[in-house]
């Protein structure tokens, strides 16, 4: 089992007391693969992410009952291995990209992980996988916001992750520039075979790029249902989606949990 | 419609702003001029003109210029060496924060000039008291500003550099000061800005060099026209060092432009 999140209830202190987010929520991933999160909006998705990645300056850092096991072992609080893309946009505005992309090798972390000429070897790699290697030199301000999403994406792919957890990080993109932030989400994906958390409520997007979907419920989160898709993602063109009847069945699935939820 | 934002074009900006000084220089030249306020209240602005080049002929505006940025530049590297880790430390730590700030807050309303005779006596009438005045009158501006900068950085570039695997140190010092940066040093710059302001007080007690003395020594005499010329003097020298660090900081933090 690479991730397992077992039995987690997460409570939030308010003045109206204790209010109940995520309740006994189990999820297990054992391979590989993107594995789509999807709920409507506070529904605790972001709460389940943020305990997956163990980062510290929000409220939650342990869950209130639950454990969550990365390789077997027991964790909480942040672990080397599991790389979180934030739902902002975060390069760091006084760093050129190939700066930005490099930036957790200046961390002493991993610095002793790998050493100069394999961290040179991955930059050009992942500078040239997201089609960033001629805007290198370049500061954020100087490029679009796809082109920054890029960055983004290089910048947690340099470090090869066991686990990626991505929270919303495709929001206020074209059309164009996302399904090409998809296509290269599935490429990276499969390149570096790493186990991909993606929360969003996007049922194509979901349909597109996924190899499981699970539905949560709002307030508080359980589980409602879970989808394995195990059509190859070359397949998944406009056209299976539009006639292909298993994307169908899960998009009508889907939506009806939704309207349920409300 | 009001807009607050509105950009004036340059021509419009320098504009305006000729066209206010050159309506104080009409007023006062008129006021002076025509003598409705006496000549030894107000000087007309030949006369400050003129007693600028004399006292630059005399060859003492220079030599008390250098010994007025000489005490700024060495109160301001001191002021430095401790406003900048000091706010740093408690923008990060709350707990430093919460321990020091009783200490460094009052201060920015205590009446700093009142303070003197208390230095007087700790440090003697000595070019220390007078450093430390104006190091004490600008730390403790320099000090909070540097902490809400510190606090002011929008706590995701703290995520991401814990998420990549950063330790506490590290994260501060890779990514929260440096985003901080800018803002430090705009407080830098206003903290200069206010020794300026306190230059002359500084150097009110038996100071031997410096703009104050000077300014002391034409009152004494009665001269206001001399007067004015150096505080004039003094305002154009604070205006300098302001925009120059202001250029500087652009130039460095060219990112986060002001």
């Amino acid at each position: 089992m690479i991730l397992s999140v077992r039995n987690i209830v997460q409570e939030y202190k308010t003045d109206k007391g204790l209010v109940r987010i995520v309740d006994d929520v189990t999820l297990e991933y054992d391979k590989p693969g993107i594995n789509f999160l999807m709920g409507p909006s506070g529904c605790g998705k972001t709460t389940l992410m943020r305990l997956m990645g163990g980062v510290r300056p929000t409220n939650v850092v342990t869950p209130t009952r639950g454990t969550i096991h990365i390789d077997g072992k027991l964790c909480y609080g942040p672990h080397p291995d599991v790389v979180t893309i934030f739902q902002k946009s975060t390069n760091f505005p006084f760093k050129t990209v190939r700066q930005n992309v490099n930036y957790s090798f200046e961390l002493g972390e991993w610095a002793n992980r790998i050493d100069y000429d394999e961290q040179q070897k991955r930059l050009d790699w992942i500078l040239e996988k997201v089609g960033l290697t001629d805007r290198q030199d370049n500061r954020p301000a100087q490029l679009s916001g796809g082109q920054n999403q890029r960055v983004a994406l290089a910048s947690a792919f340099v470090m090869k992750p066991r686990i990626l957890l991505m929270d919303e990080p495709f929001v206020g993109l074209d059309p164009n520039t996302l399904k090409g932030m998809q296509k290269l989400l599935v490429e990276l994906q499969e390149e570096v075979g790493c186990l991909v958390i993606f929360v969003g409520h996007d049922v194509e997007e979901a349909l597109f790029i996924s190899d499981r979907i699970t539905v949560l419920t709002s307030k508080p989160a359980v589980i409602a249902k879970d989808f394995v898709i195990t059509t190859p993602k070359a397949l998944r063109t406009d056209d299976w989606m539009d006639t292909n009847p298993l994307p169908l069945q899960i998009e009508k699935e889907i939506l009806h949990i939704m309207r349920q939820t409300k | 419609m009001l807009n607050p934002n509105k950009n004036l074009s340059t021509s419009a900006k320098y504009g305006y702003g000729i066209a206010s000084i050159l309506l104080l220089l009409t007023l006062w030249s008129a006021l002076a001029g025509f003598e409705i306020i006496s000549p030894a209240k107000l000087p007309a602005p030949w006369d400050v003109v003129n007693a600028e080049i004399r006292i630059l002929n005399t060859g003492v505006l220079v030599p008390a210029i250098l010994a007025s940025l000489q005490r700024i530049g060495i109160a301001a590297i001191f002021m430095l060496i401790v406003g900048i880790p000091v706010g740093i430390a408690m923008g990060a730590w709350p707990t430093v924060n919460a321990f020091l700030s009783p200490l460094v807050d009052p201060f920015r309303s205590a009446p700093i000039v009142a303070i003197i005779p208390i230095l007087v006596m700790w440090f003697g009438i000595g070019e220390t008291m007078r450093i430390v005045f104006l190091w004490l009158g600008a730390v403790v501006y320099l000090i909070p500003m540097v902490r809400d900068s510190i606090k002011a950085v929008d706590p995701c570039w703290n995520s991401l550099a814990q998420d990549r695997g950063a330790t506490s140190m590290e994260a501060l010092f890779t990514a929260i000061v440096p985003m901080a940066s800018p803002r430090i040093a705009d407080s830098i710059i206003t903290s200069v800005s206010v020794m300026w302001t306190y230059i002359t007080v500084a150097e009110l007690v038996n100071a031997q060099s410096g703009l104050g003395k000077l300014i002391e020594s034409y009152k004494k005499v009665s001269q206001m026209d001399a007067v004015v010329a150096l505080i004039l003097t003094i305002m154009a020298l604070a205006l300098i060092t302001y925009q120059l660090m202001r250029w500087l900081r652009n130039w460095k933090y060219d990112w986060e432009a002001n």
